[in-house]
Protein backbone atom coordinates (compact mmCIF):
# COMPACT_ATOMS: atom_id res chain seq x y z
CA UNK A 1 0.00 0.00 0.00
CA UNK A 2 1.07 3.59 -0.67
CA UNK A 3 1.88 5.83 2.27
CA UNK A 4 2.85 9.49 1.85
CA UNK A 5 5.20 10.89 4.47
CA UNK A 6 5.52 14.65 4.95
CA UNK A 7 8.28 15.95 7.19
CA UNK A 8 8.41 19.44 8.68
CA UNK A 9 11.02 21.81 10.10
CA UNK A 10 14.24 20.10 11.21
CA UNK A 11 12.94 16.62 10.34
CA UNK A 12 13.66 17.59 6.72
CA UNK A 13 17.37 17.97 7.43
CA UNK A 14 19.20 15.12 5.67
CA UNK A 15 15.89 13.47 4.76
CA UNK A 16 13.17 14.90 2.51
CA UNK A 17 10.11 17.14 2.46
CA UNK A 18 7.57 14.70 1.08
CA UNK A 19 7.96 11.16 -0.22
CA UNK A 20 5.76 8.19 -1.10
CA UNK A 21 6.56 4.72 0.22
CA UNK A 22 5.28 1.21 -0.38
CA UNK A 23 4.50 -0.72 2.80
CA UNK A 24 2.82 -4.08 3.40
CA UNK A 25 -0.70 -4.29 4.86
CA UNK A 26 -0.74 -3.96 8.64
CA UNK A 27 2.05 -1.38 8.75
CA UNK A 28 1.81 0.95 11.73
CA UNK A 29 3.28 4.44 12.22
CA UNK A 30 6.27 3.08 14.14
CA UNK A 31 7.19 0.88 11.13
CA UNK A 32 7.23 3.97 8.93
CA UNK A 33 9.34 6.24 11.13
CA UNK A 34 11.94 3.65 12.18
CA UNK A 35 13.69 3.50 8.77
CA UNK A 36 13.75 7.33 8.82
CA UNK A 37 15.74 7.26 12.07
CA UNK A 38 13.01 9.20 13.86
CA UNK A 39 11.81 7.97 17.26
CA UNK A 40 8.26 8.64 18.35
CA UNK A 41 9.60 10.60 21.35
CA UNK A 42 11.16 13.12 18.97
CA UNK A 43 7.78 13.90 17.41
CA UNK A 44 5.67 16.69 18.87
CA UNK A 45 2.79 16.28 16.44
CA UNK A 46 1.99 13.15 14.45
CA UNK A 47 -0.84 13.65 11.98
CA UNK A 48 -2.45 10.86 9.98
CA UNK A 49 -4.66 12.44 7.32
CA UNK A 50 -4.80 15.68 9.34
CA UNK A 51 -5.68 14.09 12.66
CA UNK A 52 -3.68 13.17 15.73
CA UNK A 53 -2.39 9.58 15.65
CA UNK A 54 -0.54 7.23 18.01
CA UNK A 55 2.63 5.26 17.28
CA UNK A 56 0.80 1.92 17.00
CA UNK A 57 -1.90 3.23 14.65
CA UNK A 58 -2.23 0.83 11.71
CA UNK A 59 -2.23 2.64 8.38
CA UNK A 60 -4.45 2.29 5.33
CA UNK A 61 -3.56 2.54 1.66
CA UNK A 62 -3.38 6.18 0.59
CA UNK A 63 -2.74 7.57 4.10
CA UNK A 64 -0.63 10.66 4.58
CA UNK A 65 1.55 11.07 7.64
CA UNK A 66 2.74 14.54 8.68
CA UNK A 67 5.46 14.68 11.35
CA UNK A 68 6.50 17.82 13.26
CA UNK A 69 9.40 18.14 15.73
CA UNK A 70 8.99 20.22 18.89
CA UNK A 71 9.77 23.90 18.33
CA UNK A 72 9.93 25.76 21.63
CA UNK A 73 12.35 28.69 21.40
CA UNK A 74 11.49 32.33 21.94
CA UNK B 1 4.64 63.46 24.12
CA UNK B 2 1.47 63.49 22.02
CA UNK B 3 2.49 63.71 18.39
CA UNK B 4 -0.28 64.44 15.96
CA UNK B 5 -0.04 62.34 12.83
CA UNK B 6 1.88 59.63 14.67
CA UNK B 7 -0.56 56.99 13.46
CA UNK B 8 -1.30 58.56 10.07
CA UNK B 9 0.36 55.72 8.15
CA UNK B 10 -1.71 53.10 9.96
CA UNK B 11 -4.78 54.09 7.93
CA UNK B 12 -6.90 52.58 6.63
CA UNK B 13 -5.59 49.32 7.99
CA UNK B 14 -6.26 50.60 11.51
CA UNK B 15 -9.20 53.01 11.62
CA UNK B 16 -9.44 55.97 14.02
CA UNK B 17 -11.85 53.93 16.11
CA UNK B 18 -9.50 50.94 16.18
CA UNK B 19 -6.61 53.24 17.06
CA UNK B 20 -8.59 54.53 20.03
CA UNK B 21 -9.39 50.96 21.06
CA UNK B 22 -5.67 50.13 20.97
CA UNK B 23 -4.88 53.18 23.09
CA UNK B 24 -7.31 51.87 25.70
CA UNK B 25 -5.90 48.34 25.54
CA UNK B 26 -3.36 46.53 27.67
CA UNK B 27 -1.21 43.59 26.56
CA UNK B 28 1.09 41.38 28.62
CA UNK B 29 4.15 40.02 26.84
CA UNK B 30 5.55 37.04 28.69
CA UNK B 31 9.20 36.64 27.77
CA UNK B 32 11.22 39.59 26.56
CA UNK B 33 13.83 37.87 24.38
CA UNK B 34 13.85 37.30 20.62
CA UNK B 35 10.09 37.17 20.13
CA UNK B 36 9.05 39.36 23.07
CA UNK B 37 11.34 42.26 22.18
CA UNK B 38 9.99 42.51 18.63
CA UNK B 39 6.40 42.09 19.84
CA UNK B 40 6.85 44.87 22.40
CA UNK B 41 8.44 47.18 19.84
CA UNK B 42 5.59 46.71 17.37
CA UNK B 43 2.78 46.98 19.91
CA UNK B 44 4.33 50.22 21.21
CA UNK B 45 4.60 51.64 17.68
CA UNK B 46 1.00 50.58 17.05
CA UNK B 47 -0.06 52.59 20.11
CA UNK B 48 -1.30 49.89 22.48
CA UNK B 49 -1.88 51.95 25.64
CA UNK B 50 -0.22 49.70 28.17
CA UNK B 51 2.33 46.93 27.92
CA UNK B 52 3.28 44.61 30.75
CA UNK B 53 6.69 43.04 30.03
CA UNK B 54 7.56 39.99 32.11
CA UNK B 55 11.04 38.43 32.09
CA UNK B 56 13.45 37.49 34.87
CA UNK B 57 16.57 37.57 32.73
CA UNK B 58 19.36 40.04 31.96
CA UNK B 59 20.98 40.64 28.59
CA UNK B 60 24.08 38.67 27.68
CA UNK B 61 26.35 38.62 24.64
CA UNK B 62 24.56 35.67 23.01
CA UNK B 63 21.34 37.73 22.84
CA UNK B 64 22.84 40.29 20.45
CA UNK B 65 22.27 38.12 17.37
CA UNK B 66 18.49 38.48 17.51
CA UNK B 67 17.03 40.36 20.48
CA UNK B 68 16.09 43.83 19.29
CA UNK B 69 16.27 45.38 22.79
CA UNK B 70 19.82 44.09 23.36
CA UNK B 71 22.76 46.36 22.52
CA UNK B 72 26.46 46.30 23.30
CA UNK B 73 25.75 49.03 25.84
CA UNK B 74 23.11 47.29 27.92
CA UNK B 75 24.63 43.84 28.48
CA UNK B 76 23.91 42.82 32.06
CA UNK B 77 20.81 45.00 32.27
CA UNK B 78 17.37 43.52 32.99
CA UNK B 79 15.73 42.81 29.64
CA UNK B 80 12.41 44.35 30.63
CA UNK B 81 14.13 47.47 31.97
CA UNK B 82 16.10 47.96 28.75
CA UNK B 83 12.91 47.46 26.76
CA UNK B 84 11.09 49.98 28.93
CA UNK B 85 13.80 52.58 28.29
CA UNK B 86 13.75 52.03 24.55
CA UNK B 87 9.96 52.04 24.25
CA UNK B 88 9.78 55.28 26.21
CA UNK B 89 11.65 57.05 23.41
CA UNK B 90 9.76 55.18 20.68
CA UNK B 91 6.30 56.06 21.97
CA UNK B 92 5.98 57.97 25.23
CA UNK B 93 2.18 57.68 25.05
CA UNK B 94 2.53 54.00 25.93
CA UNK B 95 2.82 52.97 29.57
CA UNK B 96 5.28 50.12 30.02
CA UNK B 97 5.36 48.04 33.21
CA UNK B 98 8.60 46.10 33.60
CA UNK B 99 8.31 42.94 35.72
CA UNK B 100 11.80 41.65 36.55
CA UNK B 101 10.67 38.15 37.35
CA UNK B 102 9.74 34.85 35.74
CA UNK B 103 6.09 34.19 35.08
CA UNK B 104 4.87 31.65 37.62
CA UNK B 105 1.56 29.93 38.08
CA UNK B 106 0.95 31.27 41.60
CA UNK B 107 2.03 34.88 41.06
CA UNK B 108 1.17 35.11 37.35
CA UNK B 109 -2.54 35.93 37.67
CA UNK B 110 -1.75 39.13 39.60
CA UNK B 111 0.55 40.29 36.78
CA UNK B 112 -2.13 39.67 34.15
CA UNK B 113 -4.88 41.46 36.06
CA UNK B 114 -6.48 44.11 33.86
CA UNK B 115 -4.80 43.14 30.58
CA UNK B 116 -6.91 42.41 27.49
CA UNK B 117 -4.59 39.93 25.80
CA UNK B 118 -1.42 37.94 26.45
CA UNK B 119 1.46 37.22 24.05
CA UNK B 120 3.43 34.07 24.72
CA UNK B 121 7.07 34.79 23.90
CA UNK B 122 8.54 32.20 26.25
CA UNK B 123 11.34 29.78 25.44
CA UNK B 124 10.25 26.70 27.33
CA UNK B 125 7.48 24.39 26.26
CA UNK B 126 6.46 23.58 29.84
CA UNK B 127 6.17 27.28 30.71
CA UNK B 128 4.02 27.88 27.63
CA UNK B 129 1.54 25.22 28.71
CA UNK B 130 1.40 26.72 32.19
CA UNK B 131 0.86 30.24 30.79
CA UNK B 132 -2.06 29.00 28.71
CA UNK B 133 -3.60 27.41 31.79
CA UNK B 134 -3.40 30.72 33.67
CA UNK B 135 -4.79 32.67 30.69
CA UNK B 136 -7.75 30.34 30.38
CA UNK B 137 -8.44 30.60 34.12
CA UNK B 138 -8.50 34.38 33.72
CA UNK B 139 -10.59 34.26 30.54
CA UNK B 140 -7.82 35.93 28.52
CA UNK B 141 -7.00 35.40 24.84
CA UNK B 142 -3.47 34.17 24.16
CA UNK B 143 -1.35 34.54 21.03
CA UNK B 144 1.53 32.05 21.06
CA UNK B 145 4.60 31.68 18.88
CA UNK B 146 7.71 29.53 19.03
CA UNK B 147 10.90 29.42 17.02
CA UNK B 148 13.89 27.21 16.22
CA UNK B 149 16.38 27.72 13.40
CA UNK B 150 14.53 28.53 10.16
CA UNK B 151 11.25 27.41 11.63
CA UNK B 152 8.36 28.63 13.71
CA UNK B 153 4.86 27.88 14.88
CA UNK B 154 2.12 30.32 15.71
CA UNK B 155 -1.49 30.32 16.78
CA UNK B 156 -4.24 31.74 18.99
CA UNK B 157 -5.73 30.06 22.04
CA UNK B 158 -9.01 31.41 23.33
CA UNK B 159 -10.33 30.31 26.75
CA UNK B 160 -11.10 26.61 26.70
CA UNK B 161 -9.19 25.85 23.49
CA UNK B 162 -6.01 24.43 25.09
CA UNK B 163 -4.21 24.64 21.76
CA UNK B 164 -0.84 25.25 23.44
CA UNK B 165 -1.24 22.16 25.62
CA UNK B 166 -2.05 20.23 22.46
CA UNK B 167 0.82 21.62 20.40
CA UNK B 168 3.57 21.80 23.02
CA UNK B 169 2.53 19.09 25.48
CA UNK B 170 4.56 16.33 23.84
CA UNK B 171 7.94 15.51 22.36
CA UNK B 172 11.48 15.84 23.60
CA UNK B 173 13.17 19.15 24.27
CA UNK B 174 12.69 21.65 21.46
CA UNK B 175 14.99 21.48 18.44
CA UNK B 176 16.08 25.10 19.11
CA UNK B 177 18.67 23.61 21.49
CA UNK B 178 20.65 22.39 18.48
CA UNK B 179 19.43 24.78 15.76
CA UNK B 180 19.58 28.04 17.69
CA UNK B 181 17.58 31.13 16.75
CA UNK B 182 18.94 33.53 14.10
CA UNK B 183 17.61 37.11 13.84
CA UNK B 184 15.09 36.67 11.04
CA UNK B 185 13.00 33.94 12.66
CA UNK B 186 11.88 35.85 15.79
CA UNK B 187 11.31 38.93 13.61
CA UNK B 188 8.88 37.06 11.36
CA UNK B 189 7.06 35.15 14.08
CA UNK B 190 6.76 38.24 16.29
CA UNK B 191 5.21 40.19 13.40
CA UNK B 192 2.71 37.41 12.77
CA UNK B 193 1.87 37.34 16.49
CA UNK B 194 1.26 41.08 16.53
CA UNK B 195 -1.03 40.88 13.48
CA UNK B 196 -3.18 38.31 15.28
CA UNK B 197 -3.06 40.32 18.53
CA UNK B 198 -4.25 43.51 16.82
CA UNK B 199 -7.20 41.71 15.26
CA UNK B 200 -8.30 40.35 18.63
CA UNK B 201 -7.85 43.71 20.39
CA UNK B 202 -9.91 45.54 17.77
CA UNK B 203 -12.71 42.99 17.78
CA UNK B 204 -11.90 41.15 14.57
CA UNK B 205 -11.78 37.36 14.56
CA UNK B 206 -8.24 35.93 14.73
CA UNK B 207 -7.22 33.75 11.78
CA UNK B 208 -5.42 31.01 13.70
CA UNK B 209 -7.90 29.77 16.30
CA UNK B 210 -7.92 25.95 16.63
CA UNK B 211 -5.14 25.94 14.06
CA UNK B 212 -1.47 26.73 13.83
CA UNK B 213 0.73 28.24 11.17
CA UNK B 214 3.83 26.20 10.37
CA UNK B 215 6.51 28.59 9.15
CA UNK B 216 9.52 27.40 7.18
CA UNK B 217 11.83 30.25 6.17
CA UNK B 218 14.27 27.87 4.47
CA UNK B 219 11.69 26.93 1.81
CA UNK B 220 9.51 30.04 2.40
CA UNK B 221 6.47 27.91 3.08
CA UNK B 222 3.68 29.04 5.38
CA UNK B 223 1.23 26.22 5.96
CA UNK B 224 -1.87 26.20 8.14
CA UNK B 225 -2.89 23.08 10.05
CA UNK B 226 -6.12 22.53 11.91
CA UNK B 227 -5.97 21.29 15.48
CA UNK B 228 -8.18 18.23 15.73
Amino acid sequence: MRITVKLFATFRDGRFKVREFDFPEGTCILDVIQPLNITFDEIAICYRNGKDAKSDTVLDDGDTLALFPPVGGG
Amino acid sequence: MIIEDRYRRNKKTITDEDQQTLANSSVAIVGCGGLGGHIAEQLARLGVGKLVLIDGDRFEVSNLNRQIMATEHNLGQWKVEAAQERLKIVNSEVRVDAIKNWFQEDTGPELLRGVNLVCDALDSREARVMLERVCHQMNLPLVYASIAGWYGQLGVSLPGDFSVQWLFGRGDKGVEKTWGTPAFTPGVLASLSVAEAIKILTGHPPSLRNAWLQVDLLTMEFERFEIK
